[in-house]
Parts: structure tokens; C-alpha cells; sequence
């Protein structure tokens, strides 16, 4: 099991907070809080060693599209980085409606 | 036929949280410890396993149909829903405090989504202490609104809360339902693949599923997969109000069926259909007829030893399976009943002859019980507190009323009826005795098919209700209490002895289907268990999770000597002084060890969130 952060410079804030997807195999949970500034995104995952592909899904994320900031907490349990995409996406969705 | 199939929301289909918020009046619902509160399971993350931040178990507040309720929604898809020490502990926590809320004439009911597998194997102990608590709480929670089970599938319910879904008022459930106490896989492991293939699915579902188990009575209402339906149902269920008789109470049927019936071949589920139906709707006979007669015989194990040792060799009571020994004998100043499962190598009922406890074993454990305190009624020819007399040769109906009339004049200790809620009539309130020593539950294909879940759950019921009603009852861990077994005739008492000895073990199960199941190797949970107290075997593993009120060293403990017997005997009284000293009637001394405090975080947020 390891934990990994990362930061992205954000435009704006969340509005709300949302929850994406469940630890289950394959899956992961997202759970998004607004924050101010930048986002911060802590990783807690079974699967060891996969740091450099994590960053690599986060920084297309980001670089895609303005996001605003927010604290996010994911617990994943082997995701794939499309499955991985899916449910941040999720997240922000659902905290932009809220 | 394409429109309607296309307009139908599937129930199943849906998540957790989504399931619970389908089921609450529109705007009325409010997530308590909500994943954002962040208490997780402090056990998982050390066996590398990832903690959800809910640990898989929803609650929300809200009204139903107009009335307050709390819905507890297990989560299927996190560790087969799997009950853990925090998930455990939500829900016991939201049904203490819904009783609370009744006690205060808010009438907040119960529905628990069931999606779960039982005890979550990487944390056993605080799983099985959790559910116990869900059992207690649930059986308060009954004597004011109904509490609903939906079991809707596809994990189904089993283990611990196959036996809490047995307590509730009522049962709801789909085709794609599964309830029983063991699952397959846990079967094929302790008896075979003959006694039962788990990878025959059409067999298993005629065998446990929901439409066998509405078929049989043991579940009250079918629903399509459809969410329309099954929030009619639910709707149905609560708008029927507490039944007259709770299916857990109902003894006297269960008893003279499974008398008259031929345990081997097992019988097809399609007859076993047909005999628990007339099990349940068997009208209710008085406590004390019925039982088949009972040889004296029984094999010897240390349960047996003990329970001679403790009364001094006084007879068990007849009209008993020879596997249950019920005996009248004296504790201290006063009359006790012991109790105790032994082994019975001639049983009709094969799978019981090792001592597990099974369907005859079930049944009777809650009728020995009920009969004690059906005795002690007022009314039963004993000076009356105050309480409505209750004729108590009417059997289990007459029990389940009489002392739910007790225990809500007695309420909740200091506060109601003034003084310390003790009386005349309390102090006459006898002492059980409980001596564990049992392997596990039975696992068999006739067990499973006839309830065995259920008939757990009638001696939990009576368990708690003899606790509630203010009898001192004390668990004795002479030997093994694993499992089923325990969760049934230990997990209610107000308190648990336990002897320090290397015999002594206490577990959720057997060492290798706990490896079958987790997926790994006996000798790899052996090195977890070292390092995760709540999954060790040992009884002073067990101590350190708070949940004994004493140990004791024995100099013999297969065959106690008299100095063994006359230090249990000193344990017990000071057990039954220190239970009529204490004016709660709950489990909550069980919590407050270091190794169990996420339990009472998990209380204490839940207090701070419900109220407001």
C-alpha cells in the first residue's frame, strides 16, 4: 500500500463536495472538498509502484481542462487510469452541480 | 411489455447511498458520518488492504412515508460488505440512538439494507462484537417501531446478519436474494462438496433464495428488482405497524417440526418449503410441551464437564435434545439456570454431533431460556411491582408481551420509575448461565435450507430479551466459542467469564475457511493475527479488546477440580452482584478498551450529528 500527493494550480474553487465510485477491485472512491487556491490530491492505493502513471493521468487531467480547486482524497484499489480519469471527472461534476 | 421494462429503475443496480435516498421521503434525508468524516477502518490499512472512508456502511436520518427513520445501508461492493469494527459500530450506534429517540416519544423505525456477508474476516472479533451490538440494539429498537430488513441482492445476507435479518419485524426481498447463515463456499469447506457444491447456482438460490425464502414464510414480502415495488413493500411493512409476534419468537412450531422430521436423506427445498410454513404458522403451544423426549446420554467435552462441576451433577431437565443440557441448580443464594451445547455422537441430526449448534439446538437454547423467564413474570405468583399480570402458560406469545411490559416500565435504568429501577420483583429476576464451548454453528445443506439463521436468532432474541428484562445472564468460556455459536448464546449476556487456557478460543471461524474465504494461507493469517489483535484466536488477544469482564486460571480446565468449580462459582456470583449494581441493561460495558476505541468515536460523532 502507498500514499501519494500531488498539486495542481486550480482556477477558482469547488462548490461543493461529491463522491465518485467505491474501493472495490478495479475501482476507486474520489472524495472532493471544495478548497481555496491550489488542488491537492492525496492517493492511497494497493497497488505499489505506480507513482510516475499516476502523474502522468493527473497532469493530462489537468492540463485538459480549468478546474477549480479542491482538496481530493482517492483510495484506490487497482484502477485502470481510464477508470481513474472516469470518476475524478465524476467528482467534479457532481460538485459543480451541487 | 419493452415500455414497462424500459420506465423500471432497478433497485439492485443501484449503489449504497443511492438505494437508501430511493427509499426516503423526497428532501428528507441527512448522511451521518458521512465518508467526509473520515472514520475508517484502523485495522485494514496494516494487511495492506485500502479503508473506504465510510467503511462501506451508509446512514442517513430522514422520514419515510412521513415518519422519522434511519436507514442503514450496507455496501455491497466494498468488501462483500463485509462487517467491520467502524461499519459495525454505525449501525449499532443509529439504532441505539433511534431507541433513545423512542424513549423520548419520537418514534423513529429501523430499515437495514442488507448486502453482506457477515463478519469481515480481517478484523473477526471487533466483527462479531459489532454485530452483536446490531443485535442488542435491534431487539430494543423492536419493542417500539418495526425494524425493516430489504435484502435485495446480488451479495445477499449471511453470517452474523443472515441472524440479524431473522430478528426484524419484517423481511423484504427479491429474486436475486440470498439469506442463510453460512454461504457456499464456507459449507463446501467444512462438509464437502457433496453436502454442497457452491458453484451450483441454481441449487443454491432454491435452496436460500428470495423466492424460496418468502415461499417458506421466513421472509414477509417479494419484490420485483424494481425500486417502485420495493418502496411500496417497505411503505407496506411500516404502515402494519410492530407485528403480534415476532418471527423470532415463534419456538413452539420449529420445535414440533423438526421432532417429527427425518434429517437424512435431507429432504428436497422444495418440501422444506412446505415444513417451515407449517413451523411458522403452527399455533403457539405452551413452553413446556412439545420437546421429544430426551435421552440423559451426552459425549463428553469440556462444556459438559463444567456445567456437571458447576451443579454439582444435578439432572438436566427433560423434554431437551440431548445436545442442549438446561439445569436448574443453585448460584450462591439462589436458583440459576446453566445451559450448555454438548456433543452428541448419536444425533439423528449429523451435522450437530460434534457440538456445533444447529436448527433442534437453536429452537431449544431459546425455549430453555424463555421458560426461565416466563417464570419470573409477575403474575407468576410473585409479589407484583406494578406490572400487568401476564398468564404465562400462554408460551411464546405470552412472553414476548409480558416482558416487553416489564422492561419498558423498568426503562432505561435510574432515570425512569424512579430510584435505581430496582424492586422486590428485580431482585427475583434468576440468573442464567451460559457455559460456551461450542466448535461453531452447524453447516449443512438441511440446516441452511430450514433456517438455521433463524433459529439463531431466536436464541439471541431470548438471550437479549432475558438481559433486558433484568436477568443476570453470564457467558462462561470454558472452551471454544467460535462463530455462529457464540454470537448466539454468548454475545447477548451481560457479562463474559473466560478461562486463560490454550483450549479457550474465540473467532468469527475456523481457521482454514478464514483462509479459504480471505484468500489466503493459514499460516499467513496466524502472522496477521499477530499484528492485528481483533484477528487472533487467543483469549488474551480477546481480553485486550475489552470485551471479558474477567478471566480466570483453571489448574484443569477439560476436567475441572473442586477448586476450579469453587473459583467459577465466586466469578459468577460477584458477575451477578456486579450486573444488579449496574443500572444499564445494554452491552455498553463492552466498550473503552484502547483496541476498541474507534467503536466509541464512532458513538460519540454519531450523537454529535443526530440531533441536529
Amino acid at each position: 500500500m502507498e500514499t501519494i500527493s500531488f498539486s495542481y494550480a486550480a482556477q477558482g474553487a469547488a462548490k461543493g463536495r461529491a463522491i465518485a465510485g467505491v474501493v472495490a477491485s478495479g475501482d476507486l472512491q474520489v472524495l472532493l472538498e471544495p478548497a481555496a487556491g491550489r488542488t491537492e490530491i492525496r492517493i492511497t492505493t494497493s497497488v505499489d509502484g505506480k507513482a510516475a502513471v499516476w502523474s502522468a493521468v493527473l497532469d493530462r487531467l489537468f492540463a485538459s481542462a480549468a478546474l477549480p480547486a479542491a482538496r481530493i482524497d482517492i483510495d484506490d484499489c487497482g484502477a485502470t487510469p481510464g477508470v481513474v480519469r472516469l470518476r475524478i471527472e465524476q467528482a467534479f461534476e457532481e460538485a459543480g452541480a451541487a | 411489455m419493452t415500455s414497462s421494462l424500459l420506465q423500471r429503475q432497478s433497485f439492485i443496480e443501484l449503489d449504497a447511498r443511492a438505494r437508501a435516498l430511493a427509499l426516503l421521503d423526497a428532501h428528507s434525508a441527512r448522511e451521518l458520518l458521512d465518508p467526509f468524516d473520515r472514520i475508517k477502518s484502523p485495522w485494514l490499512p496494516r494487511q495492506g488492504i485500502v479503508a473506504q472512508a465510510d467503511d462501506g456502511v451508509v446512514v442517513f436520518k430522514g422520514r419515510i412515508d412521513g415518519r422519522p427513520a434511519v436507514v442503514l445501508a450496507i455496501d455491497g461492493a466494498y468488501q462483500g460488505g463485509s462487517m467491520g469494527e467502524v461499519g459495525g459500530a454505525k449501525i449499532a450506534a443509529a439504532l441505539e440512538l433511534a431507541v433513545k429517540d423512542n424513549l423520548h416519544g419520537m418514534p423513529t423505525c429501523g430499515v437495514l439494507l442488507l448486502e453482506t456477508g457477515g463478519v469481515r474476516l480481517q478484523e473477526a472479533n471487533l466483527g462479531l462484537a459489532a454485530i452483536a451490538d446490531i443485535h442488542a440494539a435491534l431487539v430494543e429498537l423492536r419493542r417500539h417501531q418495526p425494524v425493516v430488513g430489504i435484502i435485495a441482492g446480488p451479495v445477499g445476507c449471511y453470517g452474523g446478519m443472515g441472524i440479524a435479518a431473522g430478528l426484524c419485524s419484517y423481511l423484504i426481498v427479491t429474486r436475486e436474494a440470498r439469506l442463510g447463515l453460512n454461504g457456499p463456499a464456507v459449507i463446501e469447506q467444512e462438509a464437502g462438496i457433496d453436502e454442497l457444491d457452491s458453484h451450483d447456482k441454481p441449487f443454491i438460490w432454491s435452496l436460500t433464495g428470495g423466492e424460496q425464502r418468502h415461499a417458506q414464510g421466513l421472509a414477509d414480502e417479494f419484490a420485483a428488482d424494481d425500486v417502485v415495488q420495493v418502496r411500496e413493500r417497505l411503505l407496506g411493512c411500516l404502515r402494519r405497524g410492530l407485528p403480534f409476534i415476532h418471527r423470532s419468537q415463534q419456538c413452539s412450531g420449529f420445535v414440533r417440526m423438526l421432532a417429527g422430521i427425518e434429517p437424512v436423506p435431507v429432504p428436497e427445498p422444495a418440501e422444506m418449503r412446505s415444513m417451515v410454513r407449517a413451523a411458522l404458522g403452527a399455533a403457539p403451544a405452551r413452553s413446556g410441551a412439545a420437546a421429544p423426549s430426551a435421552s440423559q446420554r451426552s459425549s463428553a467435552s469440556r462444556g459438559a464437564a463444567w456445567l456437571a462441576g458447576l451443579t454439582d451433577n444435578a439432572p438436566a431437565l427433560a423434554g431437551f435434545p440431548a445436545t442442549v443440557r438446561v439445569v436448574d441448580a443453585p448460584l450462591g443464594n439462589e436458583q440459576a439456570r446453566y445451559i450448555a451445547v454438548v456433543p452428541d455422537e448419536a444425533n439423528r441430526f449429523p451435522r450437530v454431533r460434534n457440538g456445533e449448534m444447529g436448527l433442534e439446538e437453536g429452537w431449544h437454547l431459546a425455549r430453555a431460556i424463555r421458560q426461565w423467564c416466563e417464570r419470573d413474570l409477575p403474575g407468576a405468583g410473585q409479589a407484583s411491582g406494578g406490572a400487568t399480570p401476564v398468564d404465562t402458560g400462554g408460551g411464546a406469545t405470552a412472553v414476548g408481551v409480558g416482558k416487553d411490559a416489564m422492561a419498558m416500565s423498568a426503562g432505561e435504568g435510574p432515570t425512569a420509575g424512579g430510584g435505581a429501577g430496582k424492586s422486590a420483583t428485580d431482585a427475583a429476576l434468576r440468573p442464567i448461565v451460559a457455559v460456551l464451548d461450542v466448535p461453531s454453528q452447524a453447516y449443512g445443506r438441511l440446516e441452511e435450507g430450514l433456517g438455521l439463521h433463524q433459529a439463531l436468532a431466536a436464541v439471541v432474541d431470548a438471550a437479549a430479551q432475558a438481559r433486558l428484562a433484568g436477568h443476570p445472564f453470564i457467558g462462561l468460556i470454558v472452551g471454544k466459542a467460535i462463530s455462529g455459536g457464540f454470537l448466539a448464546l454468548g454475545c447477548q449476556a451481560n457479562r463474559l467469564i473466560a478461562l486463560r487456557d490454550p483450549g479457550v478460543q474465540v473467532h468469527a471461524m475456523g481457521k482454514a475457511s478464514a483462509a479459504r474465504i480471505t484468500q489466503r494461507t493459514v499460516e499467513q493469517l496466524e502472522t496477521l493475527a499477530a499484528a492485528v489483535p481483533p484477528m487472533a484466536y487467543d483469549i488474551d488477544s480477546y481480553a485486550g479488546l475489552g470485551m471479558l469482564w474477567q478471566t480466570m486460571q483453571a489448574r484443569n480446565a477439560d476436567q475441572p477440580t473442586v477448586e476450579d468449580l469453587a473459583a467459577a462459582r465466586v466469578l459468577l456470583c460477584e458477575a451477578v452482584a456486579d450486573i444488579r449494581a449496574d443500572a444499564r441493561r445494554d452491552l455498553s460495558s463492552r466498550l473503552g478498551a484502547e483496541n476498541r476505541s474507534a467503536s466509541s468515536r464512532v458513538r460519540e460523532r454519531m450523537r454529535e450529528l443526530w440531533g441536529e
